[in-house]
């Protein structure tokens, strides 16, 4: 199994043998480079892992995997996708939508459809949890459309203002 | 008393019903419609449904509680802190009712509940406190009138205030309208009265407060201090006991002042004194000043039962059935040091926005001298209704040093998945050497965050992190839909599983 992870902006392959999800003694290539280590599974989502003579405790979160307290993000790649570059939309050019990070309630609108608006320029404050968090526009632009008004309740990733 | 009501949620309810459990007395829980899978709802005897999930249609409705006292036949009601704990009209309707609120009499918590009329009663006991007003400002001009005599800089603060709201700083007297009348609609907003007053401001001073207890035989005793300085947007992240500046002889002063006031307004069961501590660089002298009065147990207790080796609870149980404290104050004694994390679902990457969500995986440390109080599980959903706090984690060694190099250790070991936490935003602050050497005031972690991130990250060898999240993945079936949320932001892929499972 051939594994493309993308880890801090790098890319890497991990090739393990077909009987690694049940641990043991594994030979393994990272980018080519055979390691030999010793994989124990204590529960799901957890790995200790003995590299050399060193143990390292692995816990799964998600998009991430902790190691020693330090979290390490990492993306699985798909070579055979036919997935455009990652962050496609994400540039400066074009529409940009601020969207709600959490569940909770509007509490202000600060901009006007119309508004031109600066990079970092508060748009919305929502409430969640006792705390009033102020969105801020992801780039300069001209507000173009807002989908809320004040004490909407919104989901997690609901599209509040768009900025051209 | 042999039935306990606790009106309250997560950590602190949990950490009463044990004491009950302890004491054998029969424990009633109270929940909300979206808390009926919470911890402390499973370790209660009894539990009860209060309403919908906003905290307005359930853990303050006081009429709702007393019914379930009444229905389950509780003799007392323990409010934990925060919800219903300082509410002198709820301690009154428990009086009313026949049954045991725990805690202050509702006239102490009057007397004390309001910044303006706690600052009149200090006055009374003598008492050190920050100059300034006594009573409510009724107009811009009076303000004006009062930082002129006082001298800036000054602060305005709401009298029914409390965790940073209505609160102003103004450095000179063309400052003061505006944030006057920001302070006052804060205030009207968060507390439903205006009502300001203005203090001297005390130039990085420490936030320290003073644990008293009292009991209804006129005893009361102090069981020393704790260090509340680190603390962003008012609200306290890390609290430690003792504190690294206060001697004995401090000590002494501030605890029989904090006895002297509680006593002077009939206080009963535990308490807490907050006071500025300030050093003045050109004599090196430190000075207190009263600043508020908490009546009630604090979110940071544990830091004292450990340096003090005395359960809070359980004397606060014991002062509420009669009994005499059972204690002199010379008998006290402190010994090591404690220091508490508050553990919160936020984002300290992301300007620390709330996280709440599926726990989807709870690694706890342990080992000697850890305590955590702990009210969620792996497989808890953290509403998004109220505080944002999860756990608190307690580490005790005989020095101040070595406290914090065993939760440097212990936060190494914690592992909470699915949502944010702010573990190692705590990582940072205990490895900042201003920290370490105890160089803190209460302006400290905002001057931490304005500055870069040093927190010294151990080398770790890629390969290591490859191979780790190669077999990691590997390990468990991800389907393909799965291998595709790991690309997207995790709001997206928190917003598909809400979606998708509800």
């Amino acid at each position: 199994m051939t594994v493309w992870l993308d880890i801090d902006g790098k890319q890497r392959r991990v090739e393990l043998p077909a009987e690694a999800a049940a641990g043991g003694v594994l030979n393994c290539l990272v980018d080519g480079k055979p390691i030999t280590v010793d994989a124990r599974f204590p529960e799901r989502g957890v790995l200790s892992l003995l590299v050399e003579g060193r143990q390292y405790r692995a816990v799964l979160d998600g998009d991430a995997v902790v190691i020693a307290g330090q979290r390490y993000e990492f993306s699985i790649e798909d070579p055979r996708s036919l997935r455009g570059g990652r962050g496609a939309g994400d540039g400066a050019a074009g529409p940009r939508t601020v969207k709600a990070p959490m569940p909770g309630r509007v509490v202000r609108v600060l901009a006007s459809v119309g508004d031109e608006v600066a990079e970092h320029q508060g748009v919305v404050v929502i409430e969640a949890m006792k705390m009033q968090n102020e969105l801020k526009s992801p780039k300069a632009g001209r507000v173009v459309k807002i989908a809320v008004a004040v004490d909407d309740t919104v989901g997690s990733g609901d599209a509040l203002v768009v900025i051209e | 008393m042999k039935k306990v009501l606790v009106a309250n949620r997560g950590e602190i309810a949990l950490r009463v019903i044990r004491a009950c459990r302890e004491m054998g007395l029969a424990t009633v829980a109270v929940y909300s419609d979206v808390d009926r899978a919470a911890l402390h709802v499973s370790h209660a005897d009894e539990a009860y449904r209060l309403g919908p999930g906003p905290a307005t249609e359930s853990y303050l409705r006081g009429d709702l509680i007393l019914d379930v006292a009444r229905r389950s036949g509780a003799d007392a009601i323990h409010p934990g802190y925060g919800f219903l704990s300082e509410n002198a009209d709820f301690a009154e309707s428990c009086a009313t009712a026949g049954i045991m609120f725990i805690g202050p009499p509702a006239s102490a918590m009057r007397a004390l509940g309001s910044k303006t009329k706690a600052r009149q009663a200090a006055d009374r006991a003598q008492m050190p406190r920050v100059p300034g007003s006594v009573t409510g400002l009724p107009s811009v001009e009076e303000a004006m009138r009062v930082a002129g005599e006082i001298g800036y800089p000054v602060m305005l603060k709401a009298a029914a205030g409390g965790g940073g709201k209505g609160m102003r700083a103004v450095a000179s007297p063309a400052d003061l309208p505006a944030a006057f009348t920001a302070a006052s609609s804060e205030a009207e907003r968060s507390f439903g009265s205006g009502e300001v007053y203005l203090e001297k401001l005390i130039v990085e001073p420490r936030h320290i407060e003073i644990q008293v207890m009292a009991d209804t035989h006129g005893n009361c005793i102090y069981l020393g201090e704790r260090e509340c300085s680190v603390q962003r947007r008012h609200q306290k992240v890390i609290e430690e006991a003792p504190s690294a500046v206060v001697g004995d002889d401090l000590r002494r002063r501030m605890g029989e002042a904090a006895v002297r006031l509680a006593l002077s307004c009939g206080y009963v069961n535990a308490g807490t004194v907050e006071f500025l501590v300030s050093r003045d660089r050109a004599t090196d002298e430190q000075s207190f000043y009263f600043l508020e009065m908490n009546t009630r147990l604090q979110v940071e207790h544990p830091v004292t039962e450990m340096i003090t080796g005395i359960d809070l609870v359980r004397m606060q149980l014991r002062v509420a059935m009669g009994e005499p404290l059972g204690i002199r104050q010379q008998e006290i004694q402190l010994r090591g040091h404690a220091v508490e994390c508050r553990i919160y679902a936020e984002d300290p990457g992301n300007n620390f926005f709330p996280s709440p969500g599926l726990i989807t995986r709870l690694v706890q440390p342990g080992g000697p001298g850890i305590r955590e109080d702990c009210g969620v599980y792996a497989g808890w959903t953290v509403p998004l209704e109220y505080d944002p706090m999860l756990s608190k984690l307690v580490a005790y060694a005989e020095t101040r040093e070595q406290a914090i190099d065993k939760m440097l250790r212990a936060l190494d070991e914690y592992v909470v998945g699915g949502i944010k936490t702010n573990i190692s935003f705590f990582r940072r602050i205990l490895s900042d050497p201003d920290f370490r050497a105890a160089n803190i005031h209460t302006g400290y972690l905002e001057r931490l965050l304005a500055g870069e991130d040093t927190t010294p990250v151990k080398e770790l060898s890629e390969d290591v992190v490859a191979l780790a999240a190669a077999l990691l993945s590997g390990s468990i079936k991800t389907r393909s839909t799965d291998a595709i949320a790991a690309t997207e932001s995790r709001w997206a892929a928190a917003g598909r599983r809400e979606g998708v499972g509800a």
